[in-house]
C-alpha cells in the first residue's frame, strides 16, 4: 500500500506541471486583476503595482449577476435534463420510430450557430412577451446543451443491458415506473455529466444573455455583468479579469465536487460487449 | 430497412413542414414599425425607455441620474445600455418586432444608415429643436436636408503627449505642427529610449475613426482612397510600426488598450480622445494634449465624436412615444441641463455658449474646444454610403500596418480600397 | 454501484425479440393499453415539440433569409426580393471564400487533431488515480469556467509581439520575438488559444470513456506480458473508438462555429477569418465588414450546416457499420 502511493507521486509531479502550464492564462488573469490600470499593460509577471481596489469594486457590484447565474445554470440543468431523458430512453430501449433520423437532426442542430438561434428566439419571445424574463433564458440556454445531453444518454442507455428493463416490465410496471425507478437511477453517472455541460454552457452563455435578456437590469447573468466595465471608448480590464476570477471561484467548487461523480457517463452503452 | 428510411425522411419532413409554418406567421410578431405619429398629438406615458452605448454608466452612477431626473411629472425612465458596437442591430431588431424604445442615442456615424433604413423618426415629427448647434457637429444628423437626431455635445481626437519624456528629449511640444516634426520628436524620443507613440488601428470603425485626422490631414478625400494623399497616411501609420516607434500590438488594439499602453508612461505619444482629458490629468506622470498636426503643417480636421439622441419609429402609439422623446431630448439638450450632460460624460457641448461655460470654469477643456470646432462629420460627406467607404478604408489600413513599412504592400492596399 | 459494472453482472441469455421490430409479440408481454410505440412517442415527445419550436424555425428563417437580397430596411419592414440561389452563387464564386474556407479547415483540422490528442493524453494519465489526481483533474476544467472575453484578451495580451510574457519565454530560449497577432501568423495565434480553450471537454468526455473499459482487460493483458504500449494500441483505441468518434464529431461541431476567441483576439483579420467570423462579422456588420450583409451571412452560415450535415452522415453510417 505504502509502496503503491510512493511510486504514483511522480506522476503527482508531473501533474502539477502540466496544470500549472495549462492554468497559467487563469495565472495571468489574476496578475492582471491585482494590478492598478496604470501598469496592467506593462507585462510584469507578479503584480507589483498591487491593488485589490478591482475586487472591492467587483464583490461590491457583481453579486445580484453572479446570484442570476446561478439560478439560470441550475434552472437549466433541470430543464435539460427533463427533456433530454425520456427522449433518450425512447431512442434507445424504446426504438423509437424515426429514431436514426431524430439521432440525425440532433448532430445538425447542434450546428446551428447561437446568433441564428438567438435571432429566432427574439421573435417568439417577442410575441409570447417573455423577452427579459429568466425562465426565457432558462429555456434558450437549454438549448445549447439539450442535443449533446439527448446523445450522451442515448449512447447510456444502449448499454443498459435489456434484461433489466424487461425484468421490470415483466412485473407490471409502465414503461415511465421502468423509466423512473430502473433507468433514471442507473443513471447518475451520466445524469452528473450531463449537468456539468448544461451548467457550463449556461454559465458562460453571452448571445442569448444580450439578445434575449439585455433589459433585465440585475436580472442579468455575470457574462452581462461584466459589460458594466465596457463603455464606448473605455474598458476596465482589472475589474472585469477580477470578475472573472470571482465568478469562477463557485463554479471551481462545483466541479470538483463534481468531479468526484464524473467517472462513468459518457457512452457506457457505446462500449458494446 | 427500406420501411425504417421512410419513416426517418416522414420524421424530417414533419419537421420542416411544421418549420415553415411557424416561420411564414412568426416573422414580424405584432404591427408593423411606420413612419407615422407626431409628438404634438401625444401625451407622454408612464413608463419611458431610453437606450445609450454606456454600459459602465450603471444604475445610480451621476449619468443614470441625470438621464432618469428628465421623466415627465408621472413617467419613470428605465435606461439600458449596450456596447456601441451592438447598439444599432439591438435597435434593428426592437424597431422589426415593435419594442423600440422611446429615445435612443446612437453613436454618430451609424445615423444615416438608422435613417436610410427607416429606424428613426424626423425631428419634425418627435419636435426636437436642433437651433443653435453648432453645424459641424450636427452634419451626421442631417440627411437629405431634413434633421434627424441632435447631439448635445462632442468628443474629438488630439495628441496626447507625455510631458517628462519630451523635456528629457528637449521637444518642445508646440513645435510639433506638422508630420516631419512628429517624426523627428518620435526618432528623438525613441532615441533617447523611450517608445514613440500609441494609437489604434483596430479593424472596423474604430481604427478608421482614429486614422481620419491624418487621412484628411494629409488632404486626401474619402471619396478617393486610392489617392497619393490617401496612401501616405497608410505609410506614415505603417512605418511607424516599421520604425518601432509605435506598438505592432497597434494594429488589434482598440483606443481603451492604446490609452491603457500610453498610461504605462513609456510611450511619449498616444492619439487619444478628449474622454481620457480627465483621466489624464490624474495619471502618474504630467500629460499634455496638442492638436493632431495635418502633413503640411497646421491643425488636422479630426471626426466629430459622439452620440445623437434621436426617437425610433414605433408600431404603435407613435404620437405618445414621440411626445416621451420629445421632452426628454429636450430636458437633456436644453437650458441649464446642457451644461450638466456634458460635464457628467466628459463632453464638449455643442453649443457655443454653454462650450464657453465649460472652458472658462475648467482649463483642462481648452485645448479641445478649437478641435471640436474644425471638426468634421464622418458621415455628412458621404452619407448612407461612408459605412463601405469605411470597410474598405479600415481593410486598406489593417494591411498597412501589418506591412510594418514596406511601400509597395501599402501602395497596393490602397489602391485596391480606392477601387472598391 | 459503477455502471461499468453493469453488462457484466446482467445474464448473457437469449436476446428476446425487440418488441418495436417484432409487432406481432407485444399483445402477450405488455399491458393492452399502452402500445411501445405510442409510449416511444410519449417519451420523445417534448423533445420533438422543443426542436420544432426553438431550432426549426431559425433555421428555416436562416435558409430562408438566404434565399432573398435582405438589406436593413427590408430587414425591417420585409419585401426582400426572391433571388434563389444567387447569394450562394456569388458567394462560392469568391476568391476570398475559396481563401477562407481553407482557413476553416486547416483551423479546425489542426485544433480538432490537438486537442484529441491532448485529451486523451491527459485521460490516459488521469485513468488511475494518484494523490491529489482528481482536485488536478478538476482543475483541468477552469479554462472552461471564465467567460471567453476575458479569457481571448489575456491570450491577446501574452501573445503582445512587443511585452508579451509568450515572446519573453521564447526568447529566453534565444528565439526571436513572433509577431503572433499579425495578419499572417494571426491563423496560429487563434488555433492555439482555440486548442486550450478545447481541451478540458475533450478530457471530460475522454476520460469517462476509460473508465468504461473494465479494469480486468488490462489486467489480463499485463499478465500476457503486453507492454503499456501495446496495452494503449490493443485495448485502449479500440475500445474507446464509440466515444472517440463522438468526441471528434462534436468537437468538429463545435470548433466550426468558433467565433467569440478569434473576434476577440484579431476580429477576423489576417488569416484568422473562418467562415463563422465572416458569417458573424456579416450579419451583425462588425470588423471590416461595416455594411451589414445578412443574406450573405445566412448563406455562409447554410454552407458550414452543409458541412456539418456531411460529417453528421459520415457518422452515422460509420455507427451504424460498427453496430452491425
Amino acid at each position: 500500500m505504502l509502496h503503491t502511493t510512493h511510486r504514483t507521486w511522480w506522476k503527482t509531479a508531473i501533474a502539477m506541471v502540466l496544470t500549472a502550464v495549462m492554468l497559467f492564462p487563469v495565472y495571468w488573469m489574476v496578475n492582471v486583476s491585482l494590478t492598478r490600470r496604470e501598469s496592467i499593460r506593462r507585462g510584469d509577471l507578479l503584480p507589483f503595482d498591487l491593488t485589490f481596489g478591482h475586487y472591492a469594486t467587483v464583490l461590491s457590484e457583481q453579486l445580484p449577476y453572479l446570484a442570476t447565474s446561478l439560478v439560470v445554470g441550475l434552472g437549466t440543468v433541470v430543464l435539460t435534463l427533463a427533456i433530454s431523458m425520456p427522449a433518450a430512453y425512447a431512442i434507445a430501449k424504446l426504438a423509437l420510430p424515426g429514431g436514426q433520423g431524430l439521432s440525425f437532426v440532433l448532430i445538425v442542430a447542434q450546428m446551428v450557430p447561437a446568433v441564428v438561434m438567438s435571432l429566432g428566439f427574439y421573435s417568439i419571445y417577442s410575441s409570447l412577451g417573455v423577452l427579459n424574463t429568466i425562465p426565457g433564458l432558462i429555456v434558450a440556454d437549454s438549448t445549447i446543451a439539450v442535443p449533446f445531453a439527448v446523445m450522451l444518454f442515448t449512447a447510456f442507455m444502449r448499454g443498459i443491458p435489456r434484461e433489466l428493463v424487461q425484468a421490470a416490465q415483466l412485473d407490471g410496471a409502465s414503461p415511465w415506473r421502468t423509466f423512473r425507478s430502473v433507468v433514471v437511477p442507473i443513471s447518475r453517472n451520466s445524469v452528473v455529466t450531463a449537468s456539468l455541460f448544461a451548467f457550463l454552457w449556461s454559465w458562460s452563455d453571452f448571445i442569448f444573455a444580450s439578445t434575449l435578456n439585455r433589459e433585465g437590469g440585475d436580472l442579468r447573468p455575470i457574462t452581462m455583468g461584466i459589460y458594466n466595465y465596457i463603455g464606448a471608448q473605455n474598458q476596465e480590464w482589472g475589474p472585469m479579469m477580477a470578475t472573472a476570477v470571482v465568478a469562477s471561484v463557485p463554479t471551481a467548487l462545483l466541479l470538483i465536487a463534481a468531479q468526484r461523480y464524473v467517472a462513468a457517463g459518457v457512452t457506457a452503452g457505446a462500449v458494446k460487449d | 430497412m427500406a420501411t425504417k428510411r421512410r419513416r426517418n425522411l416522414a420524421a424530417l419532413g414533419t419537421v420542416t413542414l411544421v418549420g415553415l409554418a411557424l416561420s411564414a406567421c412568426g416573422a414580424g410578431g405584432g404591427a408593423v414599425p411606420e413612419a407615422t405619429g407626431d409628438a404634438s398629438e401625444g401625451t407622454t406615458t408612464d413608463e419611458i425607455t431610453f437606450w445609450d452605448p454606456y454600459p459602465q454608466h450603471t444604475g445610480g452612477t451621476p449619468w443614470d441620474d441625470l438621464v432618469t431626473s428628465c421623466a415627465p411629472e408621472g413617467s419613470t425612465i428605465t435606461r439600458t445600455a449596450a456596447p456601441t458596437a451592438d447598439l444599432m442591430n439591438q435597435l434593428t431588431t426592437a424597431v422589426r418586432e415593435g419594442n423600440a424604445p422611446d429615445v435612443i442615442l446612437l453613436d454618430n456615424p451609424a445615423v444615416p444608415e438608422a435613417v436610410s433604413a427607416g429606424l428613426v423618426a424626423a425631428a419634425d415629427q418627435v419636435g426636437i429643436d436642433a437651433a443653435g448647434i453648432d453645424e459641424n457637429l450636427l452634419g451626421p444628423g442631417v440627411i437629405d436636408g431634413e434633421v434627424y437626431g441632435i447631439p448635445f455635445g462632442s468628443n474629438a481626437l488630439g495628441l496626447y503627449y507625455n510631458a517628462d519624456i519630451l523635456d528629457a528629449a528637449g521637444i518642445d511640444p508646440a513645435s510639433i505642427t506638422d508630420w516631419a516634426a512628429l517624426e523627428d520628436a518620435l526618432a528623438a524620443v525613441t532615441e533617447a529610449g523611450s517608445e514613440g507613440i500609441t494609437f489604434s488601428g483596430i479593424a472596423g470603425e474604430e481604427g478608421v475613426f482614429q486614422a481620419l485626422p491624418w487621412f484628411w490631414g494629409s488632404g486626401a478625400d474619402l471619396s478617393d482612397l486610392g489617392s497619393a494623399d490617401a496612401v501616405s497616411t497608410g505609410q506614415v501609420m505603417s512605418d511607424w510600426i516599421g520604425d518601432g516607434y509605435a506598438p505592432r500590438s497597434a494594429a488589434t488594439d482598440n483606443q481603451s488598450a492604446s490609452w491603457d499602453l500610453f498610461l504605462t508612461g513609456e510611450y511619449a505619444f498616444g492619439e487619444n480622445g478628449s474622454w481620457f482629458a480627465a483621466a489624464a490629468a490624474d495619471s502618474g506622470f504630467e500629460v499634455g494634449v496638442i492638436p493632431i498636426p495635418a502633413k503640411d503643417g497646421g491643425v488636422a480636421p479630426v471626426p466629430t465624436g459622439g452620440e445623437f439622441l434621436m426617437a425610433p419609429v414605433q408600431s404603435e402609439n407613435a404620437s405618445d412615444h414621440f411626445a416621451n422623446a420629445a421632452a426628454v431630448i429636450s430636458c437633456l439638450t436644453e437650458g441649464d441641463k446642457l451644461l450638466e450632460t456634458n460635464e457628467t460624460l466628459g463632453y464638449l457641448a455643442a453649443k457655443p455658449d454653454v462650450r464657453a461655460e465649460q472652458v472658462a470654469a475648467n482649463p483642462l477643456w481648452e485645448p479641445w474646444a478649437p478641435i471640436v470646432e474644425g471638426a468634421e462629420g464622418r458621415t455628412t460627406e458621404l452619407g448612407a454610403e461612408y459605412v463601405d467607404v469605411s470597410a474598405r478604408l479600415s481593410e486598406a489600413l489593417q494591411v498597412s500596418l501589418n506591412a510594418a513599412g514596406d511601400t509597395a504592400q501599402v501602395e497596393t492596399a490602397f489602391q485596391d480600397a480606392g477601387e472598391g | 454501484m459503477s455502471s461499468s459494472t453493469l453488462p457484466a453482472r446482467a445474464p448473457a441469455g437469449p436476446r428476446h425479440p425487440d418488441p418495436a421490430v417484432s409487432p406481432s409479440d407485444h399483445p402477450r408481454r405488455r399491458r393492452p393499453s399502452l402500445s411501445p410505440r405510442w409510449a416511444a412517442a410519449a417519451f420523445a415527445a417534448p423533445l420533438v415539440l422543443y426542436l420544432l419550436l426553438f431550432y426549426v424555425y431559425p433555421l428555416v428563417q436562416n435558409f430562408s433569409m438566404s434565399l432573398h437580397e435582405y438589406d436593413r430596411a427590408t430587414f425591417v419592414y420585409g419585401g426582400a426580393p426572391f433571388v434563389g440561389f444567387d447569394i450562394y452563387a456569388d458567394i462560392l464564386g469568391q476568391d476570398r471564400f475559396r481563401r477562407i474556407a481553407v482557413q476553416t479547415a486547416v483551423f479546425t483540422v489542426v485544433s480538432l487533431v490537438v486537442q484529441y490528442v491532448a485529451g486523451l493524453g491527459l485521460a490516459v494519465f488521469f485513468r488511475r488515480s494518484f494523490p491529489l489526481s482528481s482536485v488536478l483533474r478538476a482543475m483541468f476544467l477552469v479554462p472552461w469556467l471564465l467567460p471567453v472575453i476575458v479569457s481571448g484578451t489575456t491570450w491577446q495580451w501574452m501573445m503582445n509581439a512587443d511585452n508579451g510574457v509568450l515572446n519573453r519565454f521564447l526568447g529566453v530560449f534565444g528565439a526571436d520575438p513572433v509577431w503572433w497577432l499579425n495578419a499572417e501568423n494571426a491563423l496560429m495565434a487563434v488555433i492555439i488559444a482555440n486548442i486550450w480553450l478545447g481541451i478540458p471537454f475533450n478530457l471530460v468526455i475522454l476520460y469517462s470513456g476509460l473508465q468504461n473499459i473494465p479494469g480486468e482487460l488490462y489486467e489480463a493483458s499485463a499478465l500476457d506480458g503486453a507492454s503499456t504500449r501495446q496495452q494503449f494500441w490493443r485495448i485502449t483505441l479500440p475500445l474507446l473508438r464509440p466515444v472517440s468518434m463522438i468526441t471528434l464529431l462534436l468537437g468538429l461541431v463545435y470548433t466550426l462555429k468558433v467565433v467569440d476567441i478569434i473576434w476577440i483576439m484579431t476580429m477576423g483579420t489576417g488569416t484568422s477569418q473562418t467562415l463563422a467570423t465572416w458569417s458573424y462579422s456579416m450579419a451583425f456588420g462588425k470588423g471590416t465588414s461595416a455594411s451589414i450583409q445578412y443574406s450573405e451571412a445566412s448563406a455562409v452560415g447554410s454552407v458550414l450546416l452543409v458541412v456539418a450535415l456531411a460529417f453528421g452522415l459520415l457518422y452515422l453510417a460509420l455507427q451504424r457499420k460498427q453496430e452491425d
